[in-house]
């Protein structure tokens, strides 16, 4: 089970265990994770599943896909480098460890 | 015919006081029987926020797919609402919803939605007095919809008639005459006419439309599942912008205080056309049927059990809205759930709507309609429940 770990704007880490090829959106969901609202659910349509990638875990996920790069010029927070939209990080066992921050506006 | 699944609370809710004013009864669902079956629908309506987002997530215990489906289907047929969470749907909804994302909205469809709204507020201006229903809403939001459809030289008023056509066939208040069958097929025979003009004309030659987006795909649709989404698309792309931007402007108009906010900080507009979604949610429930035995609100559901997930009641579910039946644009709380509670249905319309309404519509009309007031010598009807809006806005400003 790959272990995610969510920062949140106040240095609070929450780990969740989670299913393998399940996303990173979905566990904060069901983990009630502060800041990840996920509107439409995965749907690639809102952009409230926001989240900066550690820099140490940056090039551990393949690259945004188009339709991701598009909504992601929609988030509230600002966009940086290592921005994605959450509900496109599925984990497996070899993203064990795997840190993302929640950004501060969607808290 | 489900039956009344043992053990499940049942209530008798009068379709007729739903109509007049759905939300005291909502209040008292949410309140005492939060997953209750109403035998005039003949499904468990269920009314908290929190079960329906959970109803409208998990798509695998909470099909789309109906075993008896709606009389919309005789003349619609299947549609994206029709299929479940799976690779079929997602492709076929790519097709539908890359034209309406805000890159394409911003690069193409909002110079035509600013023009459409100017046309008909130059046209208004002059005449001190309106009914914001028929003169602005309505036209507004047809002009749109088949400027993004790829409908050219179809009228506003020809698409509200088809757009009506479909929903009084497949509205489930509605009484069954021949007539209302008889203008539904009339409406398809029209939508699937102006489909095919649409499509000979971009075939090959594309434009930023949504008929040119599905018919240039790679694995285009069949011709069936182009005219049954494309009707879908007017049955639900018209009345909803239409009853936003009117239920925002009453929402305004009633409350000076927060319409001078808006025009102070016009970032405003934002948060008012998301709590005019919240407020009075244009669809106020969507249905499933329960796929595998599950437990929701403290009821034992069994397959085939028929759900309607009231997002009008979520909207106002006192659980994670402070005041929810105030209209307030400064809130705070939860996304509301009016375009669906997320997942796999989520309303492909919701950034047109936003940029069509909320960016453009809303922040035009206050502008060009100086002093705008509604008409203190008549009243605001509101009605509906499965669709609920104003039915007419007379106002008045000075010209
Ligand atoms: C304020 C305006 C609107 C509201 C409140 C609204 C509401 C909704 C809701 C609640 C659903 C989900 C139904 C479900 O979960 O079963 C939905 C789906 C849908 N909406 Fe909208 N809508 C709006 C505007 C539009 C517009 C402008 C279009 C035109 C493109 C549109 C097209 C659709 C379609 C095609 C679906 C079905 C998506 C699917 O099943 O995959 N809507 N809408
Ligand atoms: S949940 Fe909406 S885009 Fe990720």
């Amino acid at each position: 089970m790959p272990r995610i770990v969510y920062v949140l704007p106040d240095g609070t880490r929450r780990e969740v265990d989670a299913a393998a090829g399940t996303s990173v959106m979905k566990n904060a969901v069901l983990n009630d994770v502060p800041g990840i609202t996920a509107e439409c659910g995965g749907s690639l349509m809102c952009a409230t599943c926001h989240v900066y990638v550690d820099p140490a875990d940056a090039g551990r996920f393949p690259p945004r896909a188009d339709d991701e790069e598009e909504m992601l010029e929609v988030t509230e927070a600002e966009v940086r480098e290592t921005s994605r939209l959450s509900c496109q990080l599925t984990v497996d066992d070899t993203l064990d460890g795997i840190t993302v921050h929640v950004p501060e506006e969607d808290a | 015919m489900t039956a009344s699944p043992t053990a499940t609370p049942t209530v008798d809710l009068d379709p007729m006081v739903l109509f007049a004013d759905p939300y005291p009864l909502y209040a008292q669902l949410r309140r005492d029987t939060p997953v209750a079956y109403v035998p005039a629908m003949g499904r468990l309506l269920v009314t908290r926020y929190e079960d329906v987002v959970t109803v409208s997530r998990d798509w695998e215990t909470f099909s789309a797919r109906e075993d008896t489906p709606g009389p919309e289907h005789k003349i619609i047929g299947e549609t994206l609402m029709s299929f479940d969470g799976e690779e079929d749907h997602l492709r076929l909804r790519r097709m539908m919803d890359a034209p309406l994302k805000p890159r394409a909205l911003r690069e193409h469809w909002e110079p035509v939605f600013r023009a459409n709204a100017a046309a008909l507020l130059d046209d208004l201006a002059g005449r001190g007095e309106a009914d914001l229903f028929a003169d602005f809403a309505t036209p507004l939001a047809a002009m749109n919809l088949a400027s993004f459809l790829g409908f050219e030289g179809v009228s506003a008023q020809q698409l509200i008639d088809w757009c009506k056509g479909i929903i009084d066939a497949g509205g489930g208040y509605m009484l069954d005459d021949a007539g209302i069958w008889e203008r539904g097929f009339a409406a398809r025979d029209g939508v699937i006419a102006a489909t095919d003009a649409a499509a000979d004309r971009v075939r090959g030659n594309p434009d930023p439309s949504m008929i040119s987006s599905i018919i240039n795909s790679p694995e285009p649709m069949t011709p069936q599942q182009l005219y049954s989404n494309i009707m879908i698309t007017i049955g639900g792309g018209l009345n909803e912008p239409r009853d936003v931007l009117l239920t925002a402007a009453y929402g305004l108009l009633t409350n000076p205080d927060q319409l001078a906010a808006v025009r102070a900080e016009p970032s405003l507009w934002k948060k008012t056309f998301e709590e005019a979604c919240r407020w009075v949610s244009p669809i106020g429930m969507f249905i499933r049927q329960v796929a595998r035995p599950v437990e929701l609100g403290g009821v034992r559901l069994q397959p085939g059990d028929k759900i309607t997930g009231v997002v009008a009641s979520a909207n106002r579910d006192e659980r994670v809205y402070a005041d929810p039946d105030v209209f307030d644009i400064h809130r705070k709380g939860p996304s509301h759930v009016a375009f669906g509670g997320g997942g796999p249905h989520f309303c492909i319309g919701a950034w047109a709507a936003r940029a069509s309404i909320g960016t453009i519509a809303l922040p035009a009309l206050f502008d060009r309609l100086p002093n705008l007031r509604l008409d203190p010598e008549r009243e605001v009807p509101w009605g509906g429940f499965v669709f609920r809006g104003p039915l007419a806005m007379p106002v008045r400003w000075d010209a």
